[in-house]
């Protein structure tokens, strides 16, 4: 088998220091090992040729690719698939969130933590492998903490046969380790799910191991929605503890490298494509409801839900009885806010009541410095808003959306809190009940009962 | 994560709207009558802010404008794309229907299976299973217009209904705290 000797490999054979063992047997092992440094050098070569345009983690993926493609040249049909599969298990692509819609920006890019899980599980010369930047692969550890067993079993990695790469239809990869199993199968395939957002799911396209596929060819991919493309190969036994990718390279695929050991065809491949984004979203849905941060499974997740959907729904109908009782006629007549003075501030500002909406602008631009502390005011200060916004009404003057915006955006000097505290705040009641703003944001909770008896 | 400001203002824009044209309409409305406007217009405000890009929305709307008597109110909010909005809504109660019986005939074909391997030693995964299942059928009926929708669909039409919901629940509070106030005074 190995008739591999390049003399760049002897030569990292005979470098290599951390060879277990025997040191001048040519264990599958320390072969292995050569292989990775020959990959090493292979990636160093090739970094500089392509292109990182994608995140760091995606280096890695270079990586793995280029000594695949490296190996593929050099060692027709030879190369067992060890360090190809040790590449894999390093490949771990970072999955970048698509970013649903534009309500949540925020939940970008989610990079695979890992670190170097290499240099003392498996012993290998990784350093090189753990140059890319930023990317990290914790959620493997717990996978390939395993990995000095991995590395020992790293004899019977898969086949990679370089032809393979180029035809991979629905192989699979790398079986799961049973050992890591404790947790109940669908806990564990959710924490597995989750802890792979290798799915490039829509827009972004993330950057996978088949990124570098794809400067090869794309004969990998197929015709099916839920092809496997594995980056180095494709089998059915070996032992590696990666888990799968799927990434999206262009919008019609959805690649999906299968476990070892599970069924490829297509209909389980999309059960677990489909399981996968199910998952994704109860993540964001984590996020989203409070309290939701400790709890993993799914019924656990779908309780929380309903209990906090169902208290929403209850405020919205509590609430409501509450507008009906504080208004006898239904009539959110805005003028009142403004007559009565509920807002001594603004009243300041607004010398008639019939003041048109665009001159309204210059007084709240008088706040703009306060407004980063206006993000908690943002929820409270609607009532400014609703007064322009009333007052608009029943005057039919169509709403400037330049007001609007101010209004929502600034920090609401005239918020009823404060309408009734004047004696509070003393003498400086611009500033200071400007500055005690972030103090009241509290009042946003659901129960008002405090922020009432503070005006009393 | 905080639902954004332009939903908040476009809910308010379409609430008051609505309120206003309650309050014109009628002159005197009893408190249940008052609160149930309230809430109605509340709620179709919320879901025309959505514009019916969300099936929960579209479900709300068609729900609220089969009753007659909330049709202006619905066509007022909804404002000049109530049409399209409710042919949209229309077409998703034709197509709940029909899922529905497919459902219905599914059901019934699953629960002879049931029987037959209900000897069998009870699993921890098939208790998770039912577990999940009976969660989801909670909240499905939550959600407006959940019935038909798949498990991923309803997971996505949650994550936005809680947004709006809160969204809604923060204007209404705010709302309600100011005309407290003003009557306070």
């Amino acid at each position: 088998m190995m008739n591999m000797a390049s003399p760049e490999m002897l030569h990292c054979l005979s470098t290599s220091g951390n060879v277990a063992g025997n040191g001048t047997d040519m264990t599958v092992f320390e072969r292995q090992r050569v292989r990775m440094k020959w990959q090493q050098e292979q990636f160093q070569q090739q970094q500089q040729q392509q292109q990182q345009s994608y995140f760091g983690g995606n280096e890695f993926s270079m990586f793995s690719m280029g000594g695949q493609v490296g190996q593929a040249q050099q060692f027709h049909g030879l190369i067992n698939g060890d360090s190809a599969g040790v590449g894999d298990l390093l490949g771990r692509a970072v999955k970048a969130d698509p970013g649903l819609e534009n309500v949540w920006p925020e939940f970008g890019k989610l990079t695979m933590p890992g670190t170097g899980f290499n240099v003392e599980n498996a012993g290998f010369e990784s350093a090189g492998i753990l140059n890319c930047s930023g990317f990290e692969m914790n959620h493997t550890t717990s996978r390939t903490s395993s990995c000095p067993l991995a590395a020992a079993e790293a004899k019977v990695r898969e086949s990679v046969l370089p032809e393979k790469i180029a035809s991979a239809v629905g192989r699979e990869s790398f079986k799961k380790r049973k050992a890591d199993k404790v947790q109940s199968p669908k806990v564990v395939a959710e924490e597995e799910t989750k802890d792979k957002r290798i799915k490039g799911y829509a827009e972004d396209g993330e950057s996978k191991i088949t990124e570098a596929n794809n400067n090869k060819n794309s004969t990998t991919t197929t015709t099916t929605t839920a092809t496997t493309t594995t980056t180095n190969n494709n089998n059915r036994e070996t032992s590696a503890d990666t888990s799968k990718v799927s990434e999206v390279q262009k919008p019609d695929y959805i690649h999906v490298r299968a476990r070892r050991g599970q069924a490829t065809d297509s209909h389980s491949l999309a059960e677990r494509v489909r399981r996968e984004k199910i998952s994704e979203r109860m993540k964001y849905l984590q996020d989203l409801v409070p309290g939701c941060n400790k709890i993993t499974g799914k019924a656990g997740m779908l309780d929380e839900i309903i209990n906090y959907v169902q208290s929403l729904q209850r405020q919205v109908e509590f609430l409501s009885m509450k507008l009906a009782a504080v208004n006898p006629r239904l009539d959110f007549n805005i003028d009142n806010f403004l007559a009565k003075e509920v807002f001594p501030a603004c009243a300041a500002n607004f010398p008639t009541i019939g003041m048109s909406s665009e001159m309204t602008n210059p007084s709240y631009l008088h706040y703009d410095p306060i407004q980063q502390v206006a993000t908690c005011g943002v929820e409270m200060g609607i009532n400014p808003a609703e007064i322009a916004l009333r007052r608009t009404i029943s005057a039919p003057v169509s709403i400037p959306d330049t007001f609007l915006d101010s209004c929502f955006t600034q920090i609401q000097p005239s918020s009823t809190w404060d309408a009734d505290l004047p004696n509070l705040y003393g003498p400086e009641f611009h500033q200071g009940r400007l500055m005690s703003f972030p103090s009241q944001a509290a009042f946003t909770g659901p129960i008002d009962a405090s922020n009432l008896k503070m005006e009393m | 994560m905080r639902p954004p400001t332009s939903l908040k203002k476009e809910f308010l824009k379409k609430w008051i709207m609505g309120l206003q044209l309650c309050s014109s309409s009628k002159k005197e409305m009893s408190f249940l009558e008052r609160k149930k406007a309230i809430k109605l217009s509340a709620d179709v405000a919320m879901a025309s802010a959505r514009n019916a890009t969300t099936r929960w929305s579209r479900a709300l709307i068609s729900n609220a404008s089969k009753d007659d008597s909330n049709k202006e109110l619905v066509e007022c909010i909804l404002g000049p794309e109530s049409e399209s909005l409710k042919r949209a809504s229309m077409s998703l109660v034709l197509c709940n229907k029909r899922n529905r019986s497919k459902k219905i005939l599914r059901k019934s074909c699953s629960i002879r299976r049931a029987r037959k391997s209900s000897s069998q030693m009870v699993m921890a995964s098939s208790i998770a299973k039912r577990l999940v299942k009976k969660r989801t059928q909670v909240l499905k009926s939550l959600i407006p217009g959940g019935g038909s929708m798949s498990e991923f669909s309803l997971i996505e039409e949650t994550l936005d209904y809680i947004l709006s919901l809160r969204a809604q629940v923060d204007v209404m509070r705010h709302l309600a705290n100011a005309t407290e106030l003003l009557n306070r005074k």
